[in-house]
């Protein structure tokens, strides 16, 4: 297929569509096409297809792909990772060509060789004809909007609970992330972020001076995406919980300390490299439980084999510094009843704790 | 050193791939190893108690007899590996052995030698193994000495364990691969039942993860070009390097393996019209299930030969 035919598609992740998109359209001169938002039917379609017990987001993303392809793209790209991730696009390509799509393939995994030019390799890919200067320049005006998104998004979530109009809030805060699906230009970025911004300090904001402040850690998909972990961050946030998630794509790619600087500070608990988000996910909550939060969510998929080791690990956290830890495993159930009971009665407990202890 | 210290290796996971290494390492610098016994129900029963609920089959049984090691003897070795080398990873469970079982057994007083081999970040094999040695007391001559010893015997073995194999193929009668990582293909609870049922209806079992490891690694892409996971990398090659001198394939592996799911899901879709078994092997006891289905599978192959 000519680069000139290309629509190309991704599987959707979180809200960092809107960047990618940005990257692709702006960067690297293809069109693009955002499937549609994940649904029940995104994670029944990848399951079906799914080996069983494979990670959650293998089946989501899966799912998204076969939405991509039905939505006209013929294009489809894929990540490349540490952990399973990194062989998710081989399987899930075969998969598709078994059931029968006509599409090219883009397996990033291809070009993950740790060389300089990888990243070269990568755009050329997808547009032989790239223009890398230009590329590049837009790469980081995408990385730009990734950092405004997760700035925003955390702002939001610590705030949102406590809103004297809750809807006027929220409705801040999706007319942000549409702003960013349709931005063309780093000028129109930057000004959209900075009207939220404003916005969002204008709203009265009725916070105790000492909330409920919860901690997020996760895998790195399921903790990030709202539909993955079924909203688990606003719903928390509505019952009056200040919402606090260290993990997203700008803290860990950009901000990262590094695994030797940030292992020095989890030694007592973790001698070495657990796995890919294992370090910070340890650091994160201990971080969490020596600012006196209290509770952390730690919402991981079914079967993510790093984010199950570190769990041992997290039972000391949280019984040294007798903080509760919620654990959380999201599988291919569409259902929410179950959370909700679970989530309802750690905010029961975590509120009498604050009264009994304060 | 007046006594000699004793070292306990769990007889679990990669020890089924590096028990001649890591033996004559230890005890070629006068070392007593202690070997926990072979797995049993109760070893299962122990470890299931002490790990995640949603961990493997092979994590619970190796928290097992680090549990019937516990308290006797000085250290217990639990050597991690991240990687080795740019694009040979391993599944990151691996890496995180030393930590889980550290945290497991936080307030036991066992102590515990560790070491991770991360060859992208320059420790290799040999300097892992040396470290290990050397926190207790030996010297770098010393260490070096007792791996060139250990290495030799390791190769040695490993060597003469695929000169076997080449034996076998030569047999007649009906050979059947078993694609299965050794620490399940060599366990008494996990893969013994198999071969053993395999053996007693007269098949010649071939083992998949029997192959000099740089062959496998570089056959391997032929089933799979992405596949990053050095176990499953030789697993893949020596299914390309056995396939065309067997009957059918069965793909053995645990539950839940993460890297197995996707591995033998590709497999299958890819080794065209091989038959192939999949058995996931989780903790029962009861063998009924696991027969029926062998019996089944070795009734397809002997039809499909009587056909030929």
């Amino acid at each position: 297929m000519k680069y000139t035919e290309r629509k190309v598609a991704f599987p959707r992740y979180a809200e960092y569509n809107a960047a990618l998109k940005y990257l692709l359209e702006n960067g690297l001169g293809v069109s693009c096409i955002v499937p549609p938002p994940l649904s029940d039917r995104t994670l029944k379609l990848g399951a079906k297809y799914s080996p069983d017990f494979v990670c959650t987001p293998f089946k989501i993303t899966l799912g998204s792909m076969i939405e991509a392809l039905e939505s006209g793209a013929n294009t489809l790209l894929m990540a490349y990772g540490i952990c399973k991730l990194g062989y998710y696009g081989e399987l899930q390509e075969q998969i598709l060509r078994d059931l029968g799509y006509d599409f090219d393939f883009i397996n990033l995994e291809v070009y993950n060789t740790g060389k300089k030019k990888a990243f070269i390799d990568m755009a050329k890919a997808v547009n032989p004809r790239v223009n890398m200067p230009k590329c590049t320049a837009v790469f980081f005006e995408a990385l730009n909007m990734g950092a405004h998104l997760d700035e925003i998004t955390a702002e939001y979530y610590q705030n949102c609970g406590f809103a004297a109009d809750r809807h006027a809030y929220q409705a801040i805060y999706k007319n942000f992330i549409s702003e960013m699906y349709s931005a063309n230009s780093a000028l129109q970025i930057g000004h959209a972020y900075r009207e939220a911004r404003r916005a969002m300090l204008e709203q009265k904001i009725e916070k105790p001076a000492n909330p409920l402040r919860v901690g997020i850690t996760g895998d790195f998909y399921t903790a990030v995406d709202a539909f993955s972990n079924a909203n688990v961050e606003q719903r928390l946030a509505d019952m009056g919980v200040e919402v606090h998630r260290w993990i997203n794509v700008t803290n860990r790619m950009l901000r990262y300390p590094g695994e030797k600087n940030l292992n020095i500070k989890i030694k007592d608990y973790c001698r070495y490299e657990m796995g890919p988000n294992s370090t910070a996910n340890i650091w994160a909550t201990k971080d969490y439980a020596e600012r006196g939060f209290d509770g952390v969510l730690h919402v991981k998929a079914a079967a993510c084999t790093p984010e199950i080791d570190i769990m041992p690990v997290l039972q000391n956290i949280s019984r040294d510094y007798k903080m509760p830890v919620l654990y959380l495993t999201y599988d291919s159930q569409t259902s929410d009843v179950g959370l909700v009971t679970r989530l309802e009665a750690f905010y029961d407990m975590i509120a009498m704790r604050k009264k009994v202890f304060r | 050193m007046s006594e000699s210290l004793k070292i306990g290796i769990p007889r679990a996971l990669l020890y089924h791939r590096y028990k001649t290494l890591w033996r004559t390492f230890f005890e070629s610098l006068g070392c007593e190893v202690i070997v926990s016994s072979a797995t049993t129900q109760e070893t299962y029963k122990q470890g299931s108690a002490l790990a995640i609920d949603e961990a493997c089959l092979s994590l619970k049984i190796f928290l097992g007899h680090v549990n019937e090691l516990v308290g006797k003897c000085d250290y217990i070795f639990i050597p991690g590996i991240n990687n080795y080398g740019r694009g040979r990873d391993v599944c990151s469970r691996y890496a995180a052995l030393y930590d889980i079982a550290e945290n497991a057994f936080k307030n036991s007083g066992q102590r515990f030698l560790g070491a991770s081999i991360d060859v992208i970040e320059g420790i290799t094999e040999e300097d892992a193994l040396k470290s290990v040695i050397m926190t207790v007391g030996f010297n770098e001559r010393q260490a070096k000495e007792a791996y060139r010893i250990a290495k030799k015997e390791y190769e040695k073995e490993k060597k003469a364990a695929v000169a076997a194999q080449a034996q076998l193929l030569k047999q007649q009668g009906t050979k059947i691969l078993v694609a299965a990582h050794s620490y399940v293909f060599d366990d008494d609870f996990m893969g013994k039942g198999i071969t053993d049922y395999l053996k007693k209806n007269g098949i010649t079992v071939i083992r998949a993860d029997v192959i000099d490891h740089e062959e496998g690694r570089k056959l391997s892409k032929k089933l799979s070009p992405t596949c990053r996971w050095e176990l499953n990398r030789e697993i893949l090659g020596g299914i390309e390097k056995y396939r065309n001198y067997v009957s059918g394939i069965i793909l053995v592996s645990t539950f839940p393996c993460g890297t197995d799911a996707m591995v033998n899901e590709l497999l299958v879709r890819r080794l065209g019209k091989m038959p192939v078994l999949t058995l996931v092997l989780d903790g029962q006891t009861g063998t009924a299930g696991l027969e029926t289905r062998l019996e089944s599978f070795l009734d397809i192959i002997h039809f499909k030969e009587a056909g030929k």
